[in-house]
């Protein structure tokens, strides 16, 4: 009886020890900073969202999925200049480099929502839930601005 | 016997000196040597559609007209185009600020109906004016002022995008296409293109 009773809770044991073994998962070695979400034109109902992804870990890691409340579809997408030409394109991960920064942008990556549901005030915030490759997440909050456009800054006046 | 291997050596020498001398300045007539004055599409003329009425070129004589071929759902590149426009209309004097319009020419009319464009348009600047067309019109415009674009559908929510051009066009207060901006042009040098075509 002791001794079931004790092989009992060395399983526990265990069962309570691994689990922060696997729970040092991708979103914990990911730091967020500078969330965004672009305010639109009334009637516009998708944006782009922006944040940048730091990654203090030893381990490459990627940001594969995207979702949010505040619109229909969330997705990964980028913006490519080829021969002249703007293209936006569905992206199936953003690879974060091992001790490296990935930032999302006007004009390169970002998370697109399509099919807002509802107007985005500006200083409202946006939640989104970022999913790494192993499914971790992480929840981020980001405020609804006119988005500063580097250039867009005109030095004396 | 050996001066005449010097001889021959300073010939064959010489004629190579001029073979490259006249090569280089072959080379030098042959191109367009640094030219400053980009070879422009002809531009010209036309009529389109905005919410509150058709939209001419012509009516527009006097004034600096940037034209900019995008669409409303474009989600990144558009909206950094004309915010970088808006900017610049910011920092001009009423005076100026009234001799200069901005046309958004959508080239995707089954998404942008003129209503919404001026919705879109107006939500960056009072000045700038979204106008759209039929596809044919619309595609005839944007051939003579160099714009290009291609539906592309996508895997993807948004359906299909418009891969696109970024140009800004400055039309001159004579209705010349007179200047193209390139994609990520600041503020600053927006402003300098509209202020050397303002009439004084």
């Amino acid at each position: 009886m002791i001794r079931s009773a004790i092989s009992v809770a060395s399983v526990v044991a265990m069962l309570v020890a691994v689990p922060p073994l696997w729970a040092a998962g991708a979103a914990d070695s990911i730091q967020i900073a500078d969330p965004s979400v672009r305010a639109v034109p009334p009637g516009q109902d998708q944006t782009g969202a922006y944040l940048t992804l730091h990654n203090t870990g030893k381990q490459g890691h990627a940001l594969v999925k995207a979702a949010s409340p505040a619109a229909r579809a969330t997705e990964l997408h980028t913006v490519v200049d080829e021969g002249g030409m703007s293209k936006m394109r569905p992206v199936a991960k953003m690879d974060i480099a091992p001790g490296g920064t990935t930032r999302l942008q006007p004009g390169g990556l970002h998370i697109m929502l399509i099919g807002l549901t509802q107007p985005l005030a500006e200083g409202a915030h946006v939640p989104i839930t970022l999913i790494f490759e192993d499914g971790s997440r992480k929840a981020v909050h980001a405020p609804v601005r006119a988005i500063a456009v580097p250039g867009a800054t005109m030095p004396g006046h | 016997m050996r001066r005449l291997k010097i001889l021959v050596s300073l010939i064959v020498a010489g004629l190579l000196l001029g073979g490259l001398a006249a090569y280089v300045a072959g080379q030098r007539a042959g191109e367009p040597v640094a030219d400053s004055t980009p070879r422009l599409p002809s531009g010209g003329d036309f009529t389109l559609d905005s919410a509150d009425g058709p939209v001419a070129l012509a009516s527009l004589r006097g004034q600096v007209v940037l034209i900019y071929f995008g669409y409303a759902s474009c989600p990144d590149v558009c909206p950094t185009s004309l915010a970088l426009i808006k900017a610049a209309l910011q920092t001009l004097a009423p005076a100026d600020l009234a001799r200069v319009r901005v046309l958004f020419i959508s080239v995707d009319p089954a998404r942008d109906t003129p209503a919404k464009l001026k919705q879109y348009a107006g939500y960056f600047d009072p000045n700038i004016v979204g106008v759209t067309g039929k596809p044919a019109e619309i595609g005839a415009v944007a051939l003579r002022y160099g714009a290009t674009y291609r539906f592309t559908p996508v895997q993807s929510a948004v359906g299909y995008v418009v891969d696109h051009t970024s140009l800004t066009s400055v039309v001159g207060p004579d209705g010349r296409l007179v200047e193209q901006l390139p994609h990520g042009t600041t503020a600053a040098e927006i402003v300098a293109a509209i202020r050397r075509w303002l009439p004084h």
